[in-house]
């Protein structure tokens, strides 16, 4: 299908430089999620490769060929916004026609066409409804049938579950991913949600400020961020202070903390002495009654949430940590722990600031 | 939860104080001119005694009122597609435009507003005129041998309506196109429709409650109007509304008065009716 590569696009809204000069190549049937914060340019990005936004600098390439002077309706995507922008003048049935009567496809294969997709996004049946007779759910599974229902060359989507409740998003996470592994579509998915962008992804784009943080695989995200900020955009995070005391082996080094000396994996060599920030995520630490460990400290709050349960620990050393345990941990509020984190469960973000 | 009743009751208690000016300033006097109609004619006094179709039978019998009312439903007609001509863009640009440009925009369509009815057209016989400034400029720079008939005619009387009835057909239009989400239209383009096919197919739809809300007031407007058209089409071309004026207050016809009136606005709803059926039909047909 399609191939899409974009190179040092840059967006200048005056003087200010919405997106500025980011380069990805997404390959042919890949989900790619756009991740950031409001305001990081991911949606001028996406609005950048829809045609609804014109590039200031740089080139979208689909399979090869640059399309940023193509007007919108000739770029061939199919789009889902995040208000679903169903036209509410037409039925179910309408709607999922407009784009196959704009491509001038005949009322048969149009009906036929139809048909299959409703039952793809399990709507047959509803047809002849208007958008305001469906629910935001089913309104959502139109929007997304009439962007496939063309056969585009790319998906895009821009937070198309952000107007749904908890559940409901949950569900369609699952839903829009099946669909487009089923389909194999090139998909572009732009949200500030970082589970979502997690779960649906192959790749993920960490953007802040118009410019590209990271780009890589989910558990790359995760588990080795490139600095600080991605690590806090996309979890939460213990920041424990370490002292480099040698190397470890390739892209590992020694550090030692109030956790003890570890081995811990980082990107870049860093020489003895230098003082460096490690990253420790809340569910890699394990809490067992105070006494043993080299780490002890003080459960100052509780909060339980079905699934897990989130401590805040003061360690005597001074730090305060955040910590997940499953929810069968018998240790209450005001209760003495110690604290043990597995060597694994760090990451070297970089020389203390 | 409130009873069904009880809720009932209170929307009642609300539009009472309109339902109650309605009835005693609108209906009352309505049925008045009614009654006033089939009245005898009078001698020296407004009406007289017993009751005769005769205003009616005089009305039909006499082509010369239905050219009037012929002449007036036209000038209301092309009043009403100009405005919208005229009026449509700018409401796009009030609606859809840069915000800078849009406050200027607002005041100068409301401008004509601040301005009293009789002033403007005023403004306008010294515009128009065959001594007026704009047949002067062009007899003056020798562009024209003798003046432009502007004044004394219907479209002196459409040109000047236009000017005061813009505003009412750029509002509901504006209000109807801002209640288009532009991403439909984005929506639109995406699957593949030209910008001119996302507008007609799209937009345009949507936004026909406004466009007949505005042609419907400045029809109406246009019709009922007396003092721009009494002070720009003077004693040779006379609308209804300037004739209906003249039996009541300068003749003292009032049965005869008020049955043109009535005519007027019999054949006035009558088109308002006709072109809110046919809208609602180009809107149905415009779904595939």
């Amino acid at each position: 299908m399609t191939e899409v590569s974009i190179e040092r696009l840059t967006k200048t809204f005056g003087s200010a430089r919405a997106v500025d000069g980011i380069s990805i190549r997404i390959a042919d049937g890949e989900f790619i999620s756009l991740l950031g914060p409001s305001g990081c340019g991911k949606t001028t990005t996406l609005k950048m490769i829809a045609g609804f936004e014109e590039a200031s600098e740089g080139a979208i390439r689909f399979d090869g060929k640059d399309v940023v002077n193509v007007p919108a309706e000739k770029r061939d995507i199919g789009m889902v916004f995040q208000n679903y922008a169903l036209f509410p003048h037409m039925t179910v049935d309408q709607n999922l026609a407009f784009g196959l009567e704009m491509r001038k496809i005949a009322k048969p294969e149009i009906l036929n066409r139809i048909a299959k997709v409703l039952d793809m996004v399990q709507l047959g049946g509803y047809s002849d409804r208007y958008p305001n007779q469906l629910s935001g759910g089913q309104q959502q599974r139109v929007a997304l049938a009439r962007a496939l229902v063309i056969e585009p060359k790319i998906l895009l989507l821009d937070e198309p579950l952000a107007n749904l409740d908890a559940k409901l998003r949950e569900e369609m996470r699952v839903f829009i991913r099946d669909l487009q592994r089923r389909v194999g579509i090139t998909t572009v998915y732009v949200t500030h949600d970082q589970a979502e962008a997690m779960t649906m992804s192959d790749r993920v784009v960490v953007m802040f400020g118009g410019r590209i943080a990271q780009i890589g695989a989910p558990s790359d995200i995760y588990e080795r961020p490139e600095n600080l900020e991605v690590a806090q955009f996309v979890g939460q995070v213990n920041l424990v202070k370490g002292t480099v005391t040698g190397a470890a082996g390739p892209g590992k080094s020694r550090v030692a903390s109030v956790f003890g000396e570890v081995a811990v994996d980082s990107r870049t060599d860093h020489a003895p002495g230098i003082a460096v920030t490690l990253s420790l995520r809340p569910e890699a630490i394990e809490l067992k009654p105070a006494g043993r460990g080299r780490a002890q400290g003080k459960v100052t709050a509780r909060y339980y949430s079905g699934s897990i349960i989130d401590y805040r620990i003061a360690l005597d050393s001074g730090e305060t940590l955040h910590v997940q345990t499953f929810p069968n941990t018998r240790i209450a509020e005001g209760d003495r722990v110690s604290v043990h984190a597995p060597a694994d469960g760090f990451w070297l973000l970089g020389a203390a600031k | 939860m409130m009873p069904a009743r009880r809720k009932g009751l209170g929307s009642m208690v609300l539009i009472a104080p309109a339902a109650v000016l309605l009835g005693v300033f609108l209906v009352l006097p309505y049925l008045n001119i009614v009654v006033m109609s089939f009245r005898m004619p009078g001698q020296g006094t407004p009406y007289g005694q017993g009751f005769t179709i005769g205003n009616y039978t005089k009305f039909f019998a006499d082509s010369f009122y239905l050219l009037q009312v012929a002449n007036t439903l036209w000038i209301g007609l092309l009043t009403t597609a100009i405005c919208l001509a005229v009026g449509f863009p700018v409401a796009w640009q009030l609606a859809r435009g840069a915000m800078r440009f849009r406050a200027l925009a607002y005041g100068l369509v409301l401008s004509p507003l601040l301005v009293g009815i009789v002033i403007r057209s005023y403004g306008w016989t010294i515009l128009l005129g065959n001594a007026g400034l704009i047949n002067r400029s062009l007899t003056g720079m020798g562009l024209l041998d003798r003046p432009l008939p502007l004044m004394y005619n219907a479209l002196g009387i459409v040109i000047a309506l236009v000017h005061v009835f813009l505003p009412f057909m750029i509002l509901p239009i504006m209000a109807a196109i801002q209640g288009v989400d532009p991403s439909l239209e984005s929506a639109a383009r995406s699957l593949g429709a030209s910008r001119f096919t996302a507008f007609r197919r799209i937009v345009l739809p949507l936004c026909l409650p406004g466009i007949q809300a505005g042609c419907i007031l400045v029809f109406v407007l246009s019709l009922s109007a007396y003092v721009t058209p009494s002070l720009i089409g003077g004693l040779r071309v006379k609308t209804m509304a300037v004739t209906v004026v003249d039996a009541l207050i300068d003749t003292f016809q009032w049965p005869w008065g008020s049955a043109l009136a009535l005519m007027l606005s019999v054949t006035g709803a009558l088109c308002v009716v006709i072109f809110a059926r046919l809208t609602r039909m180009k809107w149905k047909a415009m779904e595939p």
